[in-house]
C-alpha cells in the first residue's frame, strides 16, 4: 500500500510519520507511559495549533511541554506566569538606546518556535490576553510596529484545575484558541517506576537533544495540510460539532473553529500514521481532546457534575459514521 | 411506506385470529375480527400521520370500540361494557375450553379472540418501526395459541400459511425499500412466499398423524346440589306411575329418551364417568358412527319437578331454548338446575341396514363399554357362558343374551317391586328369583355382557308411550321410566337392547331407525340350538384412540405450526443470504459499504451492541471472541479506509472487503451454540 497516497508534492506522509516517530521516541526518554498524550501533543505540533495541558500537579505537564520543546531544534522559551508578570515581559518592549539615540525593540519570551507557558492561569487577565493574542495572530504589535513570531510557532500552556486561589480562569472565548486540551493523568505503576529510576539516573528534559529542525518541521506541517479530507469525512466532523451545539445539556457547543480544529488535528493524526488521507477513525480519535474544552454546559449540568467527555462520547456514539462519499 | 407496513401487520393479525375458526366458525369470526382491525388500522395510519405520540393508544381504543360494537352489541359503552370486556379478557379463553366446538359465538366465550388480535395489531404496529420481522411476533404468537387450541385442518392451514407469508413479504419489502430500493424489496417480498410454498409442498410428502395435543377437553364445573341417581329413582317412579315427567311434541319416530348413562360398576353402585361441557352450536354424530345419519328433532317440555337431567338422545346435534351442558360420549344433557324447561332437541339417528346389523361385530374400543363389574359371585360366569352357548362377542351373541333373559326371567309389575342393582340383588335375580323390573334386567344384562367380552353400558330414561295425546304428541309419565342396556356395535355406535322384552314395554313401541333395525335383527336370530358365530368381519383397520386411521395417506399438509417453524428456520437464513448477495453485487465501492453493513448486521445478530457511530475499528474493539472476528474487522477497516477515503481508484476493494466479512463470519461460527442459534433467527 502506498503510504503517501493523497500527497501531491514535497514531504510525504511517510516522512512526516518518521519525524513524528523521532519526536515521540525522544520525549519518551523522559516522559514514561504517556504515549497517547505524546501522540496528541505531536499532532498539535504538526497541526500548528496550541496545546493546553491541564492536570493536577506533579503528573508531568511541564516536563512534557519542555521535552517537546527541546526535541525541536529551533528556539524555545519558558514563561512562568505569575500575578506580577506584565504583558511586555511576554511580547517585548521598546527600549531607548542612548548611543544610537533611538528606540529599539527588545523581543519578549514569546519570540520562539515553542513557548512553554507554565501555569498560565496564574497570570493576570491582561497578561493572558496578550499571550492569547499572539497565539491567535502569530505576531506582536508594539508602538505601531508588527513583529512576526518565528514559524513554526506553538504555545504549550499548562494549568492546574484544582488550585484556584490566586489564579485567573481563562475566558472561554480564549480557551477556544487552543487546538486541544490534554490531560496527562497518572502513569501506571510500571511507568511510574521507570520515571523514578530515570530521575535517579539523572535523566531530565534538559538532557534531550533536538531531533528535528524547524525547516523539516515546517515541511511536515505543510504535508499535514495536504492530507486529503473526503467531503463525507468533513461533513462527519461538522455533524459532530453541530451535535454538541444541539445537545440538551450544552449551553454553548463547538464553534466552526472547533470543526476546523477537528479536521486539522485529524489530518495530523493521519500523517503521524503515515497516511495521506483522513478517516472517520481519525476524527473520532481526536474528537475528545479537540471538542471537550469548547463545550459550556448548562448550570444544571454543571451542578449535576456532567462531564464534557461523557457528552462528546455520547455524540460520537449517536452520530452515524459516514460510509459513502457525500 | 408506514401505511403498507401497518396494513401488513394488521392483515397478519387477522389471519392469525381466523385460525380460531374451528373453535367458533368462520362466519362468527369474520365480523368480530374484521371490524375492530379495520378501525385499529385506520387509527394507526391517522395516528402516525397526525399524532405519532398517541398512535398506540388510538390504535387500541379504536380496536376496542370495534370489539364492543361487534361482540357486545351496538350502542354506547357503559359500565357493564367494561365489566364484560374484563370478563372476556380474563375468562373467555377458559370458558371456551369447557365448550363443545364450534362454540356459541357469545361474548363470554368469543371475546378473547378479537381482544388478542387488537393487542397483536397495536404491538405489531409499534414493533414495525424497529424491525419488520419483529412486528410479526405478536400475530405469530396468536397463531401459535390458536394451534394450541386446535390444529388447523390441512388445506386452510396451507392457505393461511401462504397468506401469512405474503404479509411477511410485504413487511420486508416495505422495510427494505426504505434503505435498498425496490429491487431488493421485491426480493425480500418474494423470499417468504417462496419459502412458504416450498415448505407447503415438502410438508405434503411427510405422513401426518392426527393431532394428539390441544387444550380442548376441560369439563365445565357442575354447580348444582347433590341429586338422586335416576337409577335409584326408578323403583320410586314405577311405584308412582301416573306422575307426568315430560311432554314431547312434533317428535319423529323414537322409542326412548335417555336421561343418564352409567358406565362404571364396582359391584355395589353404578356410576357415570361424566365430563359435562358447555354445548356449542352443533355437535356431529360420534366418531364411532360410520353409517349414514339422519337429522331428527322434537319439542320437549319437562315438568317443574324434573331435572337436572333433560330427556335426550344418544347423538344430540343441538338444543334450542335452554343452554345445557352436554356429555358428548353419552349424549346426556344436564341443565344444571332442577325445574321445568322447554326446548327443541335435534339429534342424529343412524340409518342402519338390518341385515348388516345382524352380523355386525362389537366395538371393544367404545369408551365405557368394558368397564369393571366388581367381584363376580360364583355361578354368574357359568350362567353367562350358558346364555350365549360359547359364541364369541358380536351383536348376535348380544341378541342371544337378550333372548336368554327374555325367555328365562320375568318382569314384575304392581306393588312391592324388587329394588337394587348391586351384586347381592343381581345374584338373587339371576340365580334365584328370576323376577325383576327393568332395573334388574338391564343391570344384569350389562354385567353378563361384560363378563362375555361384549362392550355394554347402562342407560336410564323413559320409553315413548304408545298412546298419543289429542294434539299428536306424547305425555311421558313415571310409568314409562325404564332402564336398558346398550351394546357398542362397530360402525353403528350404541344399540339399545330389550332384555325385558315386550313385558317391560307393556305396549307397542313406535318403531323406526335403529330400534326397527334391531327388531328385525332380533327376529332373524337363529334358534338357540342353531346359533353359531357370524362370519368373521374383515380385519379392522388399526385405529388410533381418537378414531383416525393410522398409516393412511395422511393429510398432505403438516399444518401451520410446522410451516411456520420451517419458515422461521429456513426463512431467516435464506433472507440474510439474499440480503448479503444483494449487498455484495452492488457496483463499485458500494459493495465495500455493503460489506460493512453485513459485518454490522452479523455482529448485531450475535448480540453485540452495535451503534450507528461505530466504524469497523470500533466493531473490532467490541467484537466477541474468537480472535478471528476482531482480526477480520480490522482488515475490513483497512480496506474501507483505503477504498472510501483515500481518493485513490481502488478496484480490488470489494473482494478484499468481502473476504474480510467471510473471516468475520468464520470467526462467529466458532462461537457457542447458543449464540449461533440466536443469530440464526435474527434478521
Amino acid at each position: 500500500m502506498n503510504m503517501s497516497t493523497g500527497m501531491s508534492s514535497g514531504m510525504s506522509a511517510g516522512e512526516a510519520a518518521q519525524i513524528a516517530a523521532r519526536i515521540a521516541a525522544n520525549v519518551e526518554k523522559v516522559v514514561h507511559g504517556k504515549a497517547k498524550a505524546i501522540r496528541l501533543a505531536i499532532a498539535a505540533l504538526f497541526a500548528e495549533g496550541h496545546l493546553l495541558i491541564e492536570d493536577v500537579p506533579g503528573v508531568g505537564k511541564t516536563t512534557l511541554a519542555r521535552c517537546l520543546a527541546r526535541s525541536i531544534g529551533g528556539k524555545w522559551s519558558r514563561i512562568q506566569f505569575t500575578p506580577d508578570l506584565l504583558p511586555g515581559d511576554i511580547t517585548g518592549v521598546m527600549v531607548y538606546h542612548q548611543r544610537e539615540e533611538q528606540f529599539a525593540f527588545h523581543a519578549g519570551a514569546v519570540f520562539a518556535n515553542v513557548v512553554v507557558a507554565d501555569e498560565i492561569n496564574r497570570g493576570t487577565p491582561k497578561t493572558q490576553s496578550a499571550m492569547l493574542e499572539v497565539m491567535a495572530e502569530r505576531r506582536v504589535t508594539v508602538e505601531n510596529f508588527s513583529y512576526e513570531v518565528p514559524r513554526p510557532f506553538m504555545v504549550i500552556a499548562t494549568q492546574n484545575p484544582i488550585e484556584m486561589e490566586g489564579t485567573y480562569r481563562l475566558p472561554e472565548a480564549q480557551v477556544d484558541r487552543f487546538l486541544m486540551r490534554l490531560s496527562v493523568g497518572y502513569p501506571d505503576l510500571d511507568a511510574e517506576v521507570r520515571a523514578v529510576l530515570a530521575d535517579c539516573a539523572g535523566a531530565t528534559a534538559d538532557d534531550l537533544q533536538p531531533v528535528v529542525d524547524p525547516a523539516a518541521l515546517r515541511e511536515a506541517v505543510a504535508a499535514v495540510r495536504r492530507s486529503r479530507v473526503d467531503p463525507a469525512v468533513a461533513r462527519y466532523a461538522a455533524r459532530l460539532a453541530a451535535a454538541t451545539r444541539e445537545h440538551a445539556v450544552v449551553r454553548v457547543g463547538a464553534s466552526v473553529r472547533g470543526s476546523i480544529a477537528l479536521v486539522r488535528t485529524a489530518q495530523a493524526f493521519a500523517a503521524i500514521d503515515g497516511r495521506g488521507y483522513v478517516t472517520p477513525d481519525d476524527i473520532k480519535d481526536v474528537a475528545g481532546p479537540v471538542l471537550e474544552h469548547r463545550l459550556l454546559l448548562t448550570p444544571e449540568a454543571e451542578l449535576d457534575r456532567r462531564d464534557p467527555a461523557e457528552i462528546v462520547a455520547g455524540v460520537l456514539e449517536s452520530t452515524p459514521t459516514p460510509l459513502v462519499n457525500a | 411506506m408506514n401505511a403498507a407496513r401497518q396494513s401488513a401487520v394488521t392483515a397478519a393479525a387477522f389471519i392469525a385470529g381466523l385460525l380460531f375458526f374451528p373453535v367458533f366458525g368462520t362466519a362468527a369470526l369474520l365480523p368480530r375480527l374484521g371490524v375492530p382491525l379495520a378501525l385499529a388500522l385506520a387509527a394507526a395510519i391517522l395516528g402516525t400521520r397526525y399524532l405519532p405520540s398517541w398512535r398506540t393508544l388510538l390504535t387500541v381504543l379504536a380496536g376496542l370500540v370495534g370489539v364492543v360494537q361487534t361482540s357486545l352489541g351496538f350502542g354506547p359503552p357503559t359500565g357493564g361494557t367494561l365489566r364484560d370486556l374484563w370478563a372476556g379478557a380474563t375468562d373467555s379463553w377458559r370458558l371456551v375450553l369447557q365448550s363443545t366446538w364450534p362454540a356459541r359465538p357469545e361474548p363470554e366465550l368469543v371475546l378473547f379472540v378479537p381482544l388478542l388480535v387488537v393487542a397483536a395489531t397495536a404491538l405489531g404496529v409499534e414493533l414495525a418501526q424497529r424491525s419488520p420481522l419483529l412486528a410479526l411476533v405478536p400475530s405469530f404468537l396468536v397463531a401459535v395459541l390458536a394451534q394450541c387450541y386446535v390444529p388447523t385442518p390441512p388445506w386452510p392451514a396451507a392457505v393461511a400459511a401462504l397468506l401469512y407469508a405474503a404479509t411477511a413479504g410485504v413487511l420486508l419489502a416495505a422495510g427494505a425499500g426504505l434503505s435498498h430500493g425496490a429491487p431488493a424489496g421485491s426480493l425480500y417480498a418474494a423470499a417468504p412466499v417462496t419459502l412458504a410454498l416450498v415448505a407447503t409442498v415438502l410438508s405434503g410428502l411427510v405422513p401426518a398423524a392426527p393431532a394428539r395435543y390441544g387444550f380442548h377437553g376441560s369439563p365445565a364445573p357442575v354447580t348444582f346440589a347433590r341429586v338422586t341417581s335416576p337409577l335409584d329413582e326408578l323403583a320410586y317412579r314405577l311405584a308412582h306411575p301416573a306422575t307426568e315427567a315430560f311432554r314431547v311434541r312434533n317428535a319423529a319416530a323414537v322409542d326412548r329418551w335417555p336421561l343418564v348413562v352409567f358406565d362404571a360398576f364396582d359391584g355395589i353402585a353404578w356410576t357415570s364417568t361424566d365430563r359435562y361441557r358447555r354445548m356449542g352450536t352443533d355437535l356431529p354424530a360420534g366418531d364411532a358412527v360410520e353409517v349414514r345419519v339422519r337429522s331428527r328433532s322434537a319439542e320437549i317440555e319437562t315438568t317443574p319437578a324434573a331435572g337436572p337431567w333433560l330427556p335426550s338422545q344418544t347423538w344430540p346435534a343441538r338444543v334450542r331454548g335452554v343452554d345445557p351442558l352436554v356429555e358428548e360420549r353419552h349424549g346426556t344433557l344436564l341443565l344444571g338446575e332442577v325445574g321445568g324447561a322447554r326446548y327443541t332437541l335435534t339429534w342424529w339417528q343412524p340409518d342402519v341396514d338390518a341385515d348388516a346389523l345382524g352380523g355386525a361385530a362389537v366395538d371393544p374400543l367404545a369408551p365405557g363399554g368394558t368397564g369393571g363389574v366388581g367381584p363376580v359371585p360364583p355361578g354368574i360366569a357359568e350362567l353367562a357362558a350358558q346364555a350365549v352357548g360359547g359364541l364369541r362377542p358380536s351383536l348376535r351373541s348380544a341378541l342371544a343374551l337378550e333372548r336368554f333373559l327374555r325367555e328365562n326371567y320375568r318382569v314384575v309389575t304392581g306393588a312391592n317391586l324388587p329394588t337394587g342393582h348391586g351384586w347381592p340383588q343381581l345374584r338373587e335375580f339371576l340365580l334365584s328369583s328370576k323376577r325383576g323390573t327393568s332395573e334388574q334386567f338391564a343391570t344384569a344384562y350389562v354385567v353378563l355382557a361384560r363378563i362375555l367380552g361384549i362392550p355394554a353400558r347402562l342407560a336410564v330414561g323413559f320409553r315413548t308411550p304408545s298412546a298419543r295425546d289429542p294434539d299428536g304428541g306424547y305425555t311421558v309419565r313415571n310409568a314409562d321410566a325404564l332402564a336398558w342396556p346398550e351394546v357398542a356395535v362397530r360402525g353403528v355406535g350404541w344399540v339399545p337392547m330389550e332384555p325385558g322384552g315386550a313385558q317391560v314395554a307393556g305396549a307397542t313401541l313406535p318403531t323406526g331407525g335403529l330400534a326397527a333395525a334391531t327388531d328385525r335383527a332380533r327376529t332373524q336370530l337363529p334358534a338357540p340350538e342353531e346359533l353359531s358365530d357370524p362370519p368373521a368381519p374383515p380385519a379392522a383397520e388399526q385405529s388410533t384412540p381418537d378414531g383416525a386411521p393410522d398409516g393412511r395417506p395422511s393429510s398432505p399438509w403438516a399444518g401451520v405450526p410446522v410451516l411456520l417453524l420451517v419458515g422461521l428456520a429456513l426463512g431467516v437464513p435464506v433472507a440474510t443470504g439474499v440480503r448479503a448477495g444483494v449487498r455484495r453485487r452492488r457496483p463499485g465501492i458500494r459493495a465495500v459499504v455493503g460489506a460493512v453493513e453485513e459485518a454490522r448486521d452479523r455482529l448485531r445478530a450475535h448480540g453485540v451492541p452495535v451503534s450507528v457511530g461505530m466504524t469497523p475499528r470500533d466493531l473490532a474493539e467490541v467484537a466477541p471472541g474468537p480472535p478471528g472476528v476482531a482480526e477480520g474487522l480490522r482488515r475490513l477497516g483497512r480496506v474501507v479506509d483505503r477504498s472510501l477515503w483515500s481518493g485513490a481508484l481502488v478496484d480490488d476493494g470489494a473482494p478484499e472487503a468481502w473476504a474480510a466479512v467471510r473471516e468475520v463470519r468464520r470467526g462467529l461460527a466458532r462461537r457457542g451454540w447458543r449464540s449461533r442459534l440466536r443469530a440464526a433467527f435474527r434478521y
